[in-house]
């Protein structure tokens, strides 16, 4: 008989095979159906040096698993899975699988740092998310995201020629993101631009040079102006 | 009047009540049933104590000399108080040696016993050589050398399971022997200082590293020493296929089953009442409490005292208790007791 409560495990651990024979018995389809076992086999020693080293997670070895973090966590109130205090237990023993597995959630940190405010032990949690999301970009486990393309495009381009130049950047920017060129926004502001361009304005410079133009009853209020930094200097200096 | 006071056990507790005594002007008569003084901190062959740092044999061998030094001492080692007679003020002791010794009060400084962890079969002390107990742990960091009893090699990774005897409703341990949590801290960052690359793991309920002992120990042990603190109760030790042990249990934090190899697997053994108390009990005709340690008398009014008027009692004789508290209730001790006896060498009226 199959097992019918397949509902209640996860499903990257039940094991199908259409087509299996074990032991020279047949047990293809439903007879065939295994689950692997959830059990902590080991753990990565090394990995909580590894998070300590990036920016942010320094302290996580000092947890205790309080649990003020997730208490204070804007979003835990949003979503049960968002549990720092697991995650930096997870850390400290090593299980990066578990890691990995919340690595959709983890960078849902609004950094509004209730935790690195209550943690007793100062582990300062909101860091270790940070450390966390690098980390997993690092490792390629998530993809990078938008600002960190553009901070590369934006050092690779400094690195390069000693300076930075706005268009280069953008084209740089929009090819590594597979972007078009060509956008509908940058057509509308383009056109806009053209609209408005500010030929009347140059003139208008070029007239200012003739006759210089004076704010309307600007005398009045000089006059107030002048007297009152007269009067704040004298009150300054005596 | 007597000017002597009788004094049960030379630990700490005892030694400290000794000294006591005669820095009092009264006599004392130091009853050991070992061949050594010292008690349970040289006689298991402690490494450093907590908190001073200081290794037991210096620590306590200076304790040990002040009283053999003391010509107003008089120690019977290897023997026991077989029979008590009289009352307050008047007690006749007889020693298994045949000698009497009249004494104005008694101080009973008896301790307690290690735990003996066969009584948990389940977490492997007895079947495999490489799973020990603190004490042998402090022992082989006085020798200065971590190794798999085993084989020699030196371990990747220990474990030390906390409330090994403690907390324990299976075994009849219903209380908390106070002193292992700190133990087991000092102890992983000992192991760490000696083998940089053991890696320490200990598995616990709560940590009760009271006291100034919080930062001084946990924290340190944890921020300084990288000790690893897991929330599992182990539920069995078994052997892996490739020499190595295996502990099993629930870590409750992540909700998950573990089955984790390691080298060496550490027992923080509690502390049992000292297992010779029905006879002490008997003996001095005090009575023991529900847990079977010295029942201690109403104590706002009567500190140190028993259920026996003249008869007091210090340190681990009424329950777990540290080292440093001990010798304060030794002292405690001896000043009720010499407070019963006038001072040597005056007349009696």
């Amino acid at each position: 008989m199959a097992i019918h409560e397949k509902s209640l495990i996860e499903p990257e651990r039940l094991l199908h095979h259409d087509k299996l024979v074990v032991d020279g018995v047949d047990v293809s389809g439903h007879w065939n159906t295994m689950i692997t076992p959830r059990t902590l086999t080991t753990y990565d020693e090394d990995f909580e040096a590894r998070i300590r080293s990036i920016p942010g997670g320094e302290n996580v070895h000092r947890c205790w698993q309080c649990g003020s973090c997730t208490n204070s966590c804007t979003m835990y109130a949003q979503n049960v899975q968002f549990n720092p205090r697991y995650w930096i237990y997870a850390v400290r023993l090593g299980l990066k699988d578990e890691i990995i597995k919340d690595k959709d959630i983890i960078w849902q940190c609004v950094s509004c740092n209730k935790c690195t405010h209550i943690c007793p032990r100062d582990v300062r949690p909101e860091g270790v998310m940070k450390a966390l999301a690098h980390w997993l970009e690092a490792e390629g486990y998530t993809q990078k995201s938008p600002s960190t393309i553009f901070d590369e495009a934006f050092a690779d381009q400094v690195m390069d020629t000693g300076r930075m130049e706005d268009a280069h950047l953008i084209v740089t920017f929009f090819r590594r993101t597979g972007q078009s060129l060509f956008q509908g926004w940058l057509r509308v502001f383009g056109g806009r631009l053209m609209r408005h361009m500010p030929v009347g304005m140059g003139l208008r410079m070029g007239g200012h040079l003739l006759h210089a133009p004076r704010t309307r009853s600007w005398g009045k209020t000089r006059k107030v102006l002048k007297e009152y930094i007269q009067e704040q200097k004298e009150a300054a200096h005596g | 009047m007597q000017d002597t006071v009788l004094i049960v056990g030379s630990g700490p507790a005892g030694l400290s009540a000794a000294a006591q005594v005669t820095g009092a002007g009264r006599r004392a008569v130091l009853v050991e049933k070992e061949d050594t003084l010292g008690g349970a901190p040289i006689l298991s062959g402690y490494a450093k104590l907590v908190p001073s740092g200081e290794w037991a044999r210096d620590a306590i061998g200076r304790m040990v000399r002040r009283v053999e030094e003391e010509e107003k001492i008089t120690v019977h080692k290897g023997t026991r108080v077989t029979r008590l007679d009289g009352e307050a003020g008047d007690f006749t002791a007889e020693l298994d040696n045949g000698q009497k010794v009249k004494a104005g009060a008694v101080v009973l400084a008896t301790g307690f016993t290690h735990f003996d962890p066969v009584n948990k079969p389940e977490w492997g002390f007895g079947t495999f050589p490489d799973v020990i107990t603190t004490t042998q742990m402090e022992q082989m960091v006085a020798n200065g050398k971590i190794a798999c009893p085993s084989d020699g090699r030196t371990p990747e990774r220990v474990a030390i399971l906390l409330c090994v005897g403690s907390r324990d409703r299976q075994i009849g341990r219903e209380w908390c022997s106070k002193i292992c949590c700190t133990v087991s801290t000092n102890l992983a960052m000992e192991i760490k200082e000696l083998s940089p690359e053991t890696e320490v793991f200990i598995y616990y309920m709560d940590i009760r590293t009271f006291g100034l002992y919080e930062d001084r120990f946990y924290w340190t042990s944890q921020e300084e020493f990288q000790t690893k603190f897991v929330k599992a109760r182990i539920a069995e030790v078994t052997a892996s296929g490739d020499g190595r042990l295996l502990l099993k249990g629930e870590d409750t934090l992540v909700k998950r089953p573990i089955v984790i190899p390691f080298d060496i697997v550490v027992h923080a053994v509690g502390m049992d009442p000292n297992q010779d108390n029905p006879e002490i009990a008997r003996v001095f005709g005090v009575d023991l409490e529900k847990h079977g340690y010295l029942q201690r008398a109403e104590h706002y009014t009567n500190p140190c005292g028993t259920s026996r008027p003249g008869i007091y009692a210090c340190g681990a004789a009424y329950g777990p208790e540290t080292i440093d508290d001990s010798i304060s209730q030794g002292a405690a001790a001896g000043c009720r007791a010499a407070a019963d006896v006038q001072p040597h060498g005056r007349k009696a009226g």
